[in-house]
């Protein structure tokens, strides 16, 4: 008898835990991540929204790439890449990194992990090894592309500390924001997240992850803990403040008309531009821009009203258009109608007065049109103590 | 270890395009110092270059080179077995018995359309490449966009005829342009062995055309100076002294120092640092990277200088004859002219097959020149030297180079002098042969290319080296490129060194 060849997927495929997610999902509702199936909604937003702020979450990070940087130029490999300057880091700490095309444009942003100045992981959700095999070129270093070998879930919320608690991983508790630490041989936790809460992401390997799922999950059930999708996820970030790749800003390797990039100092990131660290990429063409001036520039804006503003066209005095969200919702924890918005300078940067989001509301079969004003906002919208506390307090 | 003095400017590499931006800096009152590795100043125009031509008449001016392009320039035949071979001098095509060739007016509307349009390219040549990513409201762009509306204007004024043609054959091949004119034979075969010299193509290779107007850019006759290409090297360093610049022979640099984003000086190989306020590298793009260190280049910018297309293909032999050679078929006079052996286009481009799979030619296009009847002085008494350039020599071929292989070089090229030269393998007293890997090893010129960089569509103008740095300066704030990987390219033009030297000064990185 013939035997049939093994099929190569050639769509999304899955991760090593949807298998789990699939069994919770009520809502199936699935979305393309980096390749892998992932969900937008297990069971429903309002739910799993509150989980994340109230409960424990866990949210399924397998998808994003992951690449190790090892070798005696490790740390001048990884500097040369981003803009801030890694070799400030201590070692086990995570920093929030952007890094840049020859002209200051954003290429990506993502997660740097210093495990020492030999040893680093970055964690993106574009591909980038090719990019990254450029960037070490003459350098003594190397790179593997670990995205099918270490997967990740997100354990967020309140009482993300206490579960992990329960499940044998008190050691947790000593982790400050930005913290990792191997707690298992093969398991490393890093005190990192996208909610803007407390929380953690939990790494092992690609095998090991649903047994790590099922650790958790047999914890979970006192703290409240549920299951996600991004779009719950989608919320809490925006409360936090924190920008998305393809949404708020276009990574310019995937741009294709002229101008669509933008540098980490429109995107308000000049903090995490370390122009003393020596050259890293695109450092001259931003150098250039902080004498210029940005052409553009991405603000945490505050509407009247209860209507998203996804979308949005934003006008100054009410005529002129100078600008659209990116990224708009209504944060139900802080009763705020808040959003991520682009401007056109001066609009947004020197010019912060006199500002209107239009916003289209479709009532019953009716459209209609308000213009609301904006307010700018410098502080992530969500802001709790708790996500910063050190040992987290027990819930 | 640190000289205390601090230059303005240091030039990295004696060949004659550093040489030429020393002189310029120099005569501008700057203080410069030329580093050359080898003991002798050249590089390239002494050890491969045999004939002077497109050297350029504003390099000649500034630098007040005399007598090097005097002479009567020497004319070409282009050799074929049954001894009717074809004698090209400037515009006279004919036998080389005197009598008619059926293509010569042929032959003289294509050429002269041809420097028509390379006199239109020219005027790009002795400036640095247009520059418009200031966009369209900033005053330097505006004064780039005045450049090549002038270019614009002056394709116009060729009128429509001209200019339709000059679009058409732009990016072309030299193969299907000249077999359009005239059947294929010698003189076909002339005109596209001139436009593959020194680069990795066959005739039928695309941007052949734009090779062959560059060659002719100043008009495309070829000189042999009194003294060879010594005296042009001499004159070049005579320029340079002159206009009071410091030369160092014999001292290979190790690094280009960089602090906070400028180039600083130099460490010599021997740990000797020199301070500067700008460095000048005539090198290749891939060595200037190397020496400065890639960490100050953008990722993109290291990724376009390491894939730089610098495939030498041509061997430099020269043969020491007891015997004065004659060529039958060829008057006394006629010896003293420049010798090709490329019977035809199609000949051409199978010269160039076997490099494309590193393989050595079975018969390659050969330029040779007798050097001696001009200049008596380079050979011992009675004797005699011929000098020959084959094209289309692999720079290693498969297995890398040894003594056989070195030798079935020599050998194949024997064979074809042979042909038109009977006796001559019985006259060879020795045999030079400087390979494309030779010439690298000797020159640093990368890949032992003639050019630095392959002259293709892909590596001129604007994008020459590499796009991004078609400016000479080279990234870091003071570090230049002079050398022929600049703009406009290879060939002893002057015209890097000297372009490369004005923006330099343009910059204000001296001020």
């Amino acid at each position: 008898m013939n035997q049939l060849p093994t099929a190569v997927p050639i769509g999304v495929i899955p991760t090593p835990l949807q298998t789990r997610l699939e069994d919770l999902s009520t809502a199936k509702s699935w979305t393309n991540w980096a390749g892998f199936i992932s969900p937008l909604v297990l069971d429903t937003v309002e739910f799993e929204y509150f989980a994340i702020r109230n409960q424990s979450t866990l949210f399924d990070i397998s998808p994003m790439h992951k690449y190790r940087v090892t070798g005696p130029d490790a740390l001048r490999v990884v500097n040369r890449m981003v803009t801030r300057d890694v070799s400030r880091m201590r070692d086990n700490r995570v920093g929030y990194a952007l890094w840049c095309d020859e002209e200051g444009m954003v290429i990506d942003d993502g997660t740097v992990f210093r495990f020492s100045d030999s040893d680093f992981r970055i964690c993106c959700q574009e591909t980038m090894h090719s990019w990254i095999l450029d960037t070490a070129w003459g350098f003594d270093v190397d790179i593997v592309d670990e995205s099918h070998q270490v997967a990740g879930v997100s354990l967020q919320g309140p009482t993300t500390f206490s579960l992990l608690s329960d499940a044998g991983l008190t050691v947790a508790g000593a982790l400050k924001p930005f913290d990792m630490a191997e707690v298992e041989p093969g398991l490393w936790i890093s005190r990192t997240g996208f909610t803007g809460d407390l929380g953690y992401e939990l790494w092992t390997s690609w095998d090991k992850i649903a047994e790590l799922w099922d650790r958790l999950w047999a914890a979970g059930d006192h703290w409240g803990l549920r299951a996600i999708g991004y779009e719950a996820l989608n919320i809490c970030r925006i409360e936090a403040g924190f920008i998305a790749a393809g949404i708020d800003f276009q990574p310019v390797h995937t741009a294709m008309r002229l101008h669509r990039g933008r540098s980490p100092i429109e995107l308000g990131f000049e903090k995490l531009v370390h122009f003393d660290k020596g050259h890293f990429n695109g450092r001259r063409a931003l150098l250039k821009q902080k004498d210029a001036g940005p052409r553009h520039v991405l603000r945490k804006i505050d509407l009247a009203g209860f209507k998203p503003a996804d979308g949005a066209l934003l006008y100054y005095k009410k005529k002129k258009e100078v600008g659209h969200v990116t990224s708009g919702v209504w944060s139900p924890t802080t009763k705020r109608n808040i959003a991520l918005a682009e401007f056109k300078a001066p609009y947004g940067y020197s010019i912060t007065d006199d500002l209107w989001a239009e916003i289209y509301v479709f009532e019953e079969g009716v459209w209609d049109k308000r213009l609301v004003p904006v307010t700018f906002e410098d502080k992530p919208f969500f802001i709790n103590d708790r996500s910063r506390a050190t040992p987290p307090r027990p819930f | 270890m640190t000289v205390s003095a601090t230059y303005d400017v240091l030039v990295i590499g004696g060949g004659h395009n550093g040489l030429t931006a020393a002189a310029t800096l120099a005569k501008k009152g700057k203080s410069v110092c030329v580093i050359e590795k080898s003991e002798q100043l050249g590089g390239m125009a002494r050890e491969v270059a045999h004939l002077l031509y497109n050297l350029h008449p504003k390099v000649v001016r500034e630098l007040g080179l005399k007598g090097l392009a005097d002479g009567k320039p020497l004319a070409t035949v282009s050799l074929v077995e049954d001894g009717k071979h074809v004698e090209i001098a400037g515009d006279t095509v004919r036998f080389a018995d005197g009598t008619t060739h059926p293509d010569a007016v042929a032959y003289v509307e294509l050429t002269s359309r041809l420097k028509k349009f390379a006199a239109l390219l020219g005027q790009l040549s002795s400036h640095s490449p247009p520059k418009l990513d200031g966009g369209l409201t900033s005053l330097a762009t505006l004064g780039e966009l005045a450049g090549l509306a002038k270019l614009g204007l002056n394709l116009k004024l060729l009128g429509k005829k001209d200019m339709n043609e000059f679009l058409r054959v732009i990016l072309t091949n030299a193969y299907d342009l000249v077999l359009d004119e005239m059947p294929d034979g010698p003189l076909a075969g002339a005109l596209c062995a001139d436009a593959v010299r020194g680069n990795y193509v066959g005739p039928r290779s695309p941007g052949t055309v734009f090779n062959l107007m560059y060659r002719l850019g100043q008009g495309g006759e070829a000189y042999l100076p009194k003294g060879g290409m010594e005296a042009v090297v001499c004159a070049f360093e005579s320029a340079a002294r002159t206009a009071g610049a410091e030369v160092r022979t014999g001292q290979g640099v190790k690094r280009i120092l960089v602090e906070d984003d400028k180039a600083t000086g130099v460490e010599l190989e021997d740990g000797t640092h020199i301070a500067a306020r700008t460095v000048m590298a005539s090198t290749g793009p891939q060595a200037v990277m190397q020496m400065a260190g890639v960490e100050h280049f953008d990722v993109e910018a290291a990724r376009r200088i390491r894939n730089t297309r610098c495939k030498g293909t041509v061997a430099k032999l020269s043969l020491v004859l007891k015997d004065a050679p004659s060529i039958v078929g060829l008057s006394r006079e006629q010896m003293r002219s420049r010798f090709l052996i490329a019977p035809s286009a199609a000949v051409v481009e199978r010269s160039f097959n076997p490099a494309k799979y590193n393989e050595l030619p079975a018969a390659p296009v050969i330029e040779a020149v007798i050097l001696t009847p001009s200049d008596p002085d380079l050979a011992a008494k009675g004797q005699h030297i011929l000098s020959l350039n084959v094209q289309h020599i692999p720079h290693t071929p498969e297995g890398g180079w040894d003594e056989a292989k070195r030798q079935q070089v020599i050998d194949t090229v024997v064979a074809q002098l042979e042909v038109y030269m009977p006796g001559v393998s019985a006259s060879i007293e020795r045999a030079d042969l400087l390979t494309p890997a030779d010439i690298e090893e000797l020159t640093g010129a990368p890949g032992g290319h003639w050019h630095h960089a392959e002259m293709g569509v892909d590596q001129i103008l604007t994008v020459r080296p590499v796009n991004g740095l078609a400016h000479y300066g080279f990234a870091v704030q003071g570090l230049y490129l002079c050398g022929a990987s600049a703009h406009p390219g290879g060939d002893v033009t002057g015209l890097p060194g000297r372009n490369s030297a004005i923006q330099l000064l343009k910059d204000g990185v001296l001020s």
